[in-house]
């Protein structure tokens, strides 16, 4: 069959090379698609406390919904909710369920998304006027519900225990979750009876902590659909032309301080504000996005990147030695300035480069990092017990409404006292001055955005990228079958 | 060729910019409403000084002349306002003001600097489309916007007097009123299982009397007195003129068994077929599940030819260029990206295309000989709105 190679125009997020096999534009049904991914997914629970939480979200997101979704372009869509309406304080939100069925053939009440949503955030009260409308309310206002509601964490899910205590979850998805094996391969068969038809695909299967090199060295790609990137091994795929899809920089590459300044944790002191503000200043941002992320990062000055808010460049992340050290002496007047210990994730070895580097631009202004790799620091629990001063995050982006992006960072990096005021910002100003906020005790320094990178087979159609690097995978299909 | 680009600088070019929230419905606003709206915002911030000084920054994509332009307008809403243009050193308030961009569009930064105290002024201003137009080299395909909704909309059918939209479970009618498609009724169509994934429906108006064809569902009625009756049903659906095939119930294809003035006949599984009369020769064109296009001369037993990178939708056209009959077919691109459609024209048994593409903003959901087969009937989804967009498309030949 002719190969037509096209290089395929941009769809608002999306770069996307793609070598197309088959003349034709309508999905085809049936046949498997094999995804690899880079790292290892405990659970499918939308709630569970996971160190790779973007990853776990692409799975669950094929068995549980959400009340509403997002589109490539932004626009909340209705999902498991037909409509919605706010009261005028945008306190109460009111939405009309679909008629949707679980996999054991229940069908979906309000009750059971009070549930679900209940779990999800206990802070909100729930009410059910009648078996398909909920009614949720909000100690503050929510300018942006419908857009919160679309992330994963708030999935309905059933969940149902059984006479041995072990917990059975259930979703309303296009597919079921057939076979599972943690942290190593999971199934999905697709559900027949499916409210919007069934997916094209019978069976989507993920096989987890996969190295693509070692699967390029082996020339073994051929029979999956596609595969994660990291991002320094983006550029050798580049030059052999393969598919890939790579998000826009969305990640957040970030030094995050674990105690607060009146923190009354055990353990470690707090870092002197001072100190941080001076670690700040002697990063590198430019060659760390240049270098070491192959010029696939963005350097970053604020916790939003610049093409989601249009305004992350009025905030300063310029290299500044002599300032540095100037604000460290003056600490060093009050304080014992002790070596800063930067734990990273001991599985990502982009992340150790990184830390290296932060700690040799640290040494110019006379700042000890000591980089060390933890196994676990990318949950919330892991976290608490870690014996460091400072972590080294990559944040994925939740949302591409920026409120509800910034809310969630904000509470991804403990930083959670914020979120009330940031989901109730009625103006662009006021969210800029809660994430100016945010950063202006240097609690969390930015230091990159990254994009997320998929490589893709030829037979794979239909790939739907999110800006934010979130898979849509509803109108996926392979060529081989029918 | 119509071409939708997106042009950076071209709203402050046009004095023509699409304003408001970057989530609702964008209203088109000129630059100095725009620019006049901005420096009222930024002056009740700062208690309503009577001089400032103004300094811009651009850290967008936008050009330097339509910087300048842009700049101009918020100098005029300044000295609209009464406020005199001074030096810094002079000014009541400074305004530092950026040109910046999000991925949705371009937004406008004010820093307002009064003494010690700073506030910031921001808003945002979509990017505005542009539909532009190019040469095509032997004949124009015409794309005429018929409507839009949010809605699906799986086929249509106008006349003079009448709309009908074939939708999800439904059939809708609207009547002309003094040119304005007004709603006049809607037809539901019962179903008890789900639809399959991308749904396909055909929709056919015969002096009154309506046909609708869905996967595994027949549906009869009339435009006056409205009605519609559906039943389970596998009729096989008429796809162009004398050509009837059946389609899988539950999928989005037509089996291949054909029906009709061909009964009996078998051909592979099919998206799409166009059957039309070339001099003596009766022509049929397949677009297969397998990615191949199979044309037939005079018999369907075996292919004369089998084209690869056509799309999977094609229309038969009948015009006064060229042969008389050419096909409007998509491009081979996903469905989740934008779509294009091109005229061919079989000569013996080469396939030529004979107008450029025209480029869609979505991807095409249908594709039908309508009429006269002088007009197609196109249905699409704007990856720009979301919305679907119901369209006819004829062929103009060029001088």
């Amino acid at each position: 069959m002719k190969r037509l190679l096209s290089l395929l125009p941009a769809i608002s997020s999306v770069l996307l090379l793609s070598v197309l096999a088959y003349g034709s534009s309508r999905p085809r049904y049936g046949g498997t698609v094999r995804i690899l991914l880079h790292d290892r997914v405990m659970s499918i629970d939308p709630l569970s406390e996971e160190d790779h939480p973007a990853e776990r979200d692409r799975l669950a997101a094929l068995t549980f919904e959400t009340l509403t979704t997002t589109d490539p372009a932004g626009r909340v869509r209705p999902n498991l909710a037909s409509f919605w309406r706010p009261d005028p304080t945008k306190r109460t939100w009111q939405f009309q369920l679909h008629i949707a069925y679980f996999h054991d053939g229940t069908l979906l009440t309000a009750a059971d998304v009070m549930a679900s949503l209940a779990k999800s955030n206990p802070g909100w009260k729930y009410s059910a006027p009648d078996r398909q409308t909920v009614v949720i309310e909000t100690p503050t206002p929510t300018q942006h519900m419908p857009e919160l509601l679309a992330m994963p964490r708030y999935s309905i899910v059933k969940r149902q225990v059984d006479s041995a205590g072990a917990t059975t979850l259930i979703g309303t998805g296009p597919y079921k979750l057939s076979q599972w094996q943690a942290g190593e391969r999971a199934q999905f068969s697709v559900n027949d009876d499916y409210r919007n038809g069934r997916g094209f695909p019978d069976t989507v299967e993920f096989q987890m902590g996969v190295s693509l090199r070692e699967q390029l060295l082996d020339r073994q790609l051929g029979p999956n659909a596609a595969a994660e990137v990291p991002v320094d091994q983006l550029r050798p795929l580049e030059q052999t032309n393969q598919a890939l899809a790579v998000s826009r920089p969305a990640d957040l590459l970030a030094i995050a301080f674990l105690q607060g300044d009146s923190s009354s944790r055990p353990g470690r002191k707090p870092v002197d504000p001072r100190v941080r503000e001076a670690l700040s200043l002697t990063l590198r941002r430019a060659d760390i996005s240049n270098a070491l992320l192959q010029r696939k990062g963005v350097p970053a000055s604020g916790l939003l990147p610049q093409w989601l808010t249009g305004y992350e460049f009025m905030f300063p992340a310029a290299t500044d030695l002599q300032r540095a050290r100037d604000i460290r002496a003056d600490a060093a007047a009050y304080v014992v300035i002790a070596p800063i210990m930067l734990a990273y994730d001991a599985s990502d070895p982009l992340l150790r480069q990184i830390a290296e580097r932060i700690a040799v631009d640290a040494r110019e202004a006379g700042i000890v990092v000591q980089p060390y790799g933890e196994a676990h620091v990318n949950s919330k629990t892991a976290r608490a017990s870690i014996n460091a001063d400072a972590v080294l995050l990559r944040l994925p982006l939740e949302s591409v409404e920026p409120s509800v992006a910034l809310a969630q960072r904000a509470e991804d990096l403990g930083l959670g006292d914020n979120v009330p005021a940031i989901l109730g910002a009625t103006r662009p100003e006021d969210l800029f001055e809660d994430e100016r906020k945010l950063l202006e005790n240097h609690r969390v320094i930015p230091v990159a955005h990254l994009p997320q990178a998929v490589w893709l087979n030829n037979t794979v159609h239909n790939w739907q990228q999110l800006p934010t690097g979130e898979w849509q995978l509803d109108q996926l299909w392979v060529e081989g079958a029918r | 060729m119509l071409k939708t680009v997106i042009s950076p600088g071209l709203c402050a070019i046009l004095l023509c910019i699409l304003s408001g929230s970057l989530t609702a419905q964008q209203t088109e606003q000129p630059l100095p409403g725009v620019a006049g709206e901005f420096v009222q915002q930024i002056l009740s911030r700062s208690g309503s000084p009577t001089s400032v000084s103004v300094s811009f920054q651009n850290v967008s994509s936008l050009p330097a002349d339509s910087q300048e332009t842009v700049q101009n307008a918020i100098f005029n809403a300044f000295r609209g306002a009464n406020v005199r243009l001074v030096k810094p050193e002079q000014a009541q308030a400074e305004v530092q003001i950026a040109f910046s961009e999000d991925w949705q569009g371009y937004v406008w930064l004010a820093t307002v600097q009064q003494g010690t105290s700073s506030q910031v002024v921001i808003r945002r201003i979509a990017r505005r489309q542009q539909v532009a137009s190019s040469r095509a080299p032997s004949l124009t395909i015409r794309k005429t916007a018929v409507w839009q909704q949010d809605l699906q909309i799986l086929d249509f059918f106008q006349d003079n007097q009448n709309l009908l939209l074939l939708e999800t479970g439904q059939v809708s009618l609207y009547a002309n009123d003094s040119g304005q498609w007004r709603p006049r009724q809607t037809l539901g169509i019962p179903h008890q299982l789900p639809w399959p994934r991308d749904l396909r429906g055909k929709l056919e108006v015969h002096s009154g009397h309506i046909d609708v064809f869905l996967p595994g569902t027949r549906c009869s009625g009339s435009i006056s007195p409205p009605s519609l009756e559906c039943r389970e049903s596998d009729d096989p659906w008429p796809v162009d003129s004398g050509l009837v095939a059946f389609f899988s119930p539950r999928r989005n294809f037509f089996s291949g068994l054909l029906a009709g003035q061909s009964a009996g006949a078998t051909v592979v599984p099919f998206f799409s077929g166009a059957a039309w009369q070339n001099s003596d020769q009766r022509m049929w064109l397949f677009t297969g599940t397998d990615g191949r296009a199979r044309l037939f001369q005079n018999d369907l037993g075996t292919p004369v030819a089998l084209y690869t990178s056509w799309g999977s939708a094609v229309a038969a056209v009948h015009s006064n260029c060229g042969s008389g009959w050419q096909l409007l077919t998509t491009a081979p691109t996903d469905t989740v990206r934008p779509d294009s459609v091109q005229a061919i024209e079989i000569a013996g048994r080469e396939a030529l295309p004979v107008s450029a593409p025209v480029d869609l903003s979505g991807a095409i959901e249908a594709l039908w000989t309508a009429g006269n087969n002088q007009v197609v009937n196109g249905v699409m989804q704007s990856q720009v709105t979301g919305k679907y967009e119901a369209f006819t498309l004829t062929v103009t030949c060029n001088q």
